[in-house]
């Protein structure tokens, strides 16, 4: 039963797919389904309108959670009223979301739920902090794909990760790109002293504030044109970029490549914990990648287990 | 008048609406749909609810933080209620809505019925804020729910409890019928008590004071409390001004540029509005009458948004207010430097005549700032102005009755004290010289 004992090391652990349909609810489902719940409170939500019962975008069939007797879940009023088993009300939000306000209840038995919780990475973390008086051990997100900030270190402690064939449809160009996301997410922890400069975006610097400092803090987002920015001014000695965490970078990979080669480096002030990375070799456009060779690149390209748990199903 | 409209005037009241620490959303939102009182009595109702929650907030402040601490809980069920009054059937998340305020209001010991309510939702008397269609409720429920756990394909099973469960929801709702006007009632005052007491707590912390009613105006030491913050980030102090004004009796305020004059009108608009909305007034001591409608009538940004020269922003919101005052209720009209940004010859003939024709209004009181000479036969306040002996340094901001209604001539003083070149200001002092020779 692979990653669900490191979860539950953890207070609030998202999950998050780099496409849709790469098999985040499975992985989601996965996990619910193995926690040992005879001593662990557990509480899910998801961020956004996710959790559908039809994908928005493709049309696909897609799974809803599967939330057992006594775990928690938050969802938006008007799929509270359309699905779930029967539940304890325990909390109905202040705010109101397209879908109604977020809804707290715990299951009384076990049962499917759509799933559609807080709409920001903000709202996420005051719902988070109003379970405290349920006496919840573990809070499990999942994350929407153009949410990445739920994945945030700043709200959950832990993340799994899923990408699949809807991703990329071909082995090496997927294991390359998930590699990046996952070197991102991994990027040290700064240890240095404070940083002689601040920079909140790249319209506030120019080559000539660069220029001297070593250490150098990024206040905003890192963009392409800042990375550009900090690359060109390498020749003059070595400099190590300093983010909140790996959501505040929106480089490109081959940029990013580029800067570290050169010599440059970056770090994050709050860091995450990859606790695993799922695949589904299976893509809503029919096309089926070779899962033994795709978890087996992955794996000895990130150095981290990478798991297929639908097709190998691991015991309960 | 709704407290939402004047949260934005230029008085600055917003200031204080925004530093009201209230507990949940659904007070601030009772608070913005308040009306202006008129009703001194009512008036003074409200203060003497106002000074309970301070006496409390003074005399047990562990009691009144855990009462607001409770009061985060409050949520606007209002639609709920009026669904229950309406006749219609709820369900379980109304119910939750329903039995939260009940124990909400049940531990603050507001409200009337509250247990009954919570008994009604609250079958196995587990006194827990939870809820959802208990076992207990029917004999059939229970049974069935159990029938379907056994046999989770069985439609029809599926379709007798939700059945069931239909009824029982029409069952409970008609129970609470009876009580949807206490609720509502109860709602209401929840609110009122979360905005007692931030009010409370906000005279506590900025030292704000509840005035009495009468028939004039008089406070003594009025402060505004948005500027007097801004001052303090510098170092420095609000000076506390006095001011008397009451109808019939026009009342201008003259005096030097920088010394006051706007910020006076100013905290006299924010004043006049606390007092009417029944908050406790940035004084040392007020009497306070209050009016049927206030009108303050200043230059701001808005008029060049609109594109209307300030000019005639300014004629047509004076001429909107000569109107009100017409039509025979009790206005207070504050204006600030009317005309000023026309010619002064122009300009002093259109104040002298506005303070003639508003003369012999009983249901008004004008308070209207000026940099012209107008002789009226109302009051004229003068700002203290320049301290003498500090070469124009030090500004004595206090507002003294005056019998001379010439204006002072210290713009020129405060010219110099501000660095202008001093060849232009020399100058202008020979001309005016000569002028007055």
């Amino acid at each position: 039963m692979p990653f669900v004992g490191e979860i539950l090391r953890h207070r609030s652990v998202s999950i998050v797919g780099l496409a849709k349909n790469a098999g985040k609810t499975e992985c989601l489902n996965y996990i619910l389904k193995r926690l040992p719940l005879e001593y662990f409170s557990v509480a899910v939500t998801s961020i956004g309108i996710d959790g559908e019962t039809t994908d928005q975008v493709t049309g696909t069939a897609k799974p809803e959670i599967t939330v057992r007797e006594g775990m928690f879940f938050a969802t938006s009023e008007k799929h509270f009223r359309q699905k779930r088993p029967l539940s304890e009300l325990y909390d109905v939000g202040e705010e109101d979301t397209a879908l109604g306000r977020v809804v707290t209840a715990k299951a009384l038995q076990e049962g499917k739920v759509l799933l559609s919780g807080p709409s920001s990475a903000a709202a996420l973390k005051r719902w988070m902090r109003s379970l405290k008086d349920f006496g919840i051990d573990l809070i499990v997100i999942d994350g929407a794909l153009s949410r990445l900030s739920t994945a945030s270190p700043a709200v959950s402690e832990a993340m799994v990760l899923s990408t699949g064939a809807a991703f990329s449809a071909n082995i090496r160009d997927l294991v390359n790109r998930t590699a990046y996301v996952v070197e991102l997410i991994r990027l040290p922890q700064y240890a240095g002293p404070e940083p002689e400069l601040r920079v909140s975006s790249f319209s506030s610097v120019d080559a000539a504030t660069l220029k001297g400092n070593r250490v150098i803090e990024v206040e905003g987002a890192l963009t392409d044109r800042l990375l550009q920015m900090v690359k060109n001014s390498l020749g003059e000695g070595e400099i190590e970029l300093v983010v909140g965490d790996f959501t505040k970078i929106f480089c490109s990979q081959e940029l990013y490549g580029a800067f570290i080669r050169r010599g440059g480096r970056i770090s994050v002030r709050l860091k995450s914990e990859l606790l695993a990375v799922c695949v589904n070799p299976k893509a809503p456009n029919g096309i089926v990648l070779d899962s033994d060779i795709l978890c087996r690149e992955l794996s000895a390209r990130i150095g981290l287990p990478v798991y297929d748990i639908v097709k190998n199903d691991y015991e309960v | 008048m709704k407290f939402r409209e004047i949260v934005e005037s230029p008085c600055g009241i917003r200031y204080l609406f925004d530093a009201l620490e209230l507990q949940s959303g659904y007070a601030r939102k009772v608070l913005l749909d308040r009306e202006m009182m008129v009703d001194p009595e009512q008036i003074d109702t409200a203060y003497s609810t106002l000074g309970k929650a301070y006496d409390l907030v003074v005399g047990d402040r562990r009691k009144v933080e855990d009462m607001r601490f409770r009061l985060q809980a409050l949520r606007d069920i209002s639609g709920t209620l009026a669904s229950l009054a309406d006749g219609a059937t709820l369900d379980e998340i109304e119910f939750f809505e329903i039995k939260h305020m009940a124990m909400l209001a049940e531990t603050l010991s507001m409200g009337t019925d509250m247990d009954t309510v919570i008994g009604i939702l609250d079958p196995d008397g587990l006194k827990i804020g939870t809820f959802y269609l208990y076992d207990s409720y029917s004999v059939e429920l229970r049974s069935l729910r159990a029938a379907v756990e056994s046999d989770p394909d069985d439609a029809q099973l599926q379709e007798d409890l939700a059945n069931e469960e239909d009824r029982l929801k029409k069952v409970i709702s008609d129970k609470l019928r009876p009580y949807a006007a206490v609720l509502q009632r109860t709602l209401h005052e929840l609110a009122d008590l979360d905005i007692v007491l931030a009010q409370a707590v906000q005279m506590h912390v900025e030292g704000l004071v509840i005035p009495t009613s009468a028939t004039a105006t008089e406070v003594k030491g009025m402060f505004h409390p948005g500027v007097r913050a801004s001052l303090r980030m510098k170092g420095r102090e609000f000076q506390p001004v006095d001011f008397a004004f009451e109808c019939g009796v026009p009342a201008t305020v003259i005096g030097a540029n920088m010394g006051g004059k706007t910020v006076a009108l100013k905290t006299l608009c924010m004043l006049q509005y606390l007092y009417q909305f029944g908050f406790a007034l940035p004084v040392e001591s007020a009497v306070m009458t209050p009016f049927d409608d206030i009108r303050f009538c200043i230059g701001d940004e808005q008029d060049e948004k609109t594109g209307l020269s300030s000019f005639a922003a300014e004629m047509q919101r004076i001429d909107r207010a000569v109107e009100a005052v017409e039509k025979g209720g009790r206005v207070l009209l504050l204006v600030d430097e009317p005309a000023r940004t026309t010619n002064p010859v122009e300009g002093t003939a259109l104040v002298a005549a506005l303070l003639q024709r508003l003369s012999d209004k009983p249901n008004l009181a004008l308070v209207m700032t000026t940099h012209y000479t107008v002789e009226h036969a109302g009051q004229c306040w003068r700002v203290q102005g320049l301290l003498p002996g500090t070469k124009g340094r030090k500004m004595d901001y206090r507002l003294v009755r005056t019998a001379s209604h010439e204006v002072p001539h210290e713009a020129l003083n405060i010219a110099r004290e501000l660095g202008i070149d001093a060849r232009w200001i020399d100058l202008a002092d020979t001309i005016m010289k000569r002028q007055y020779e």
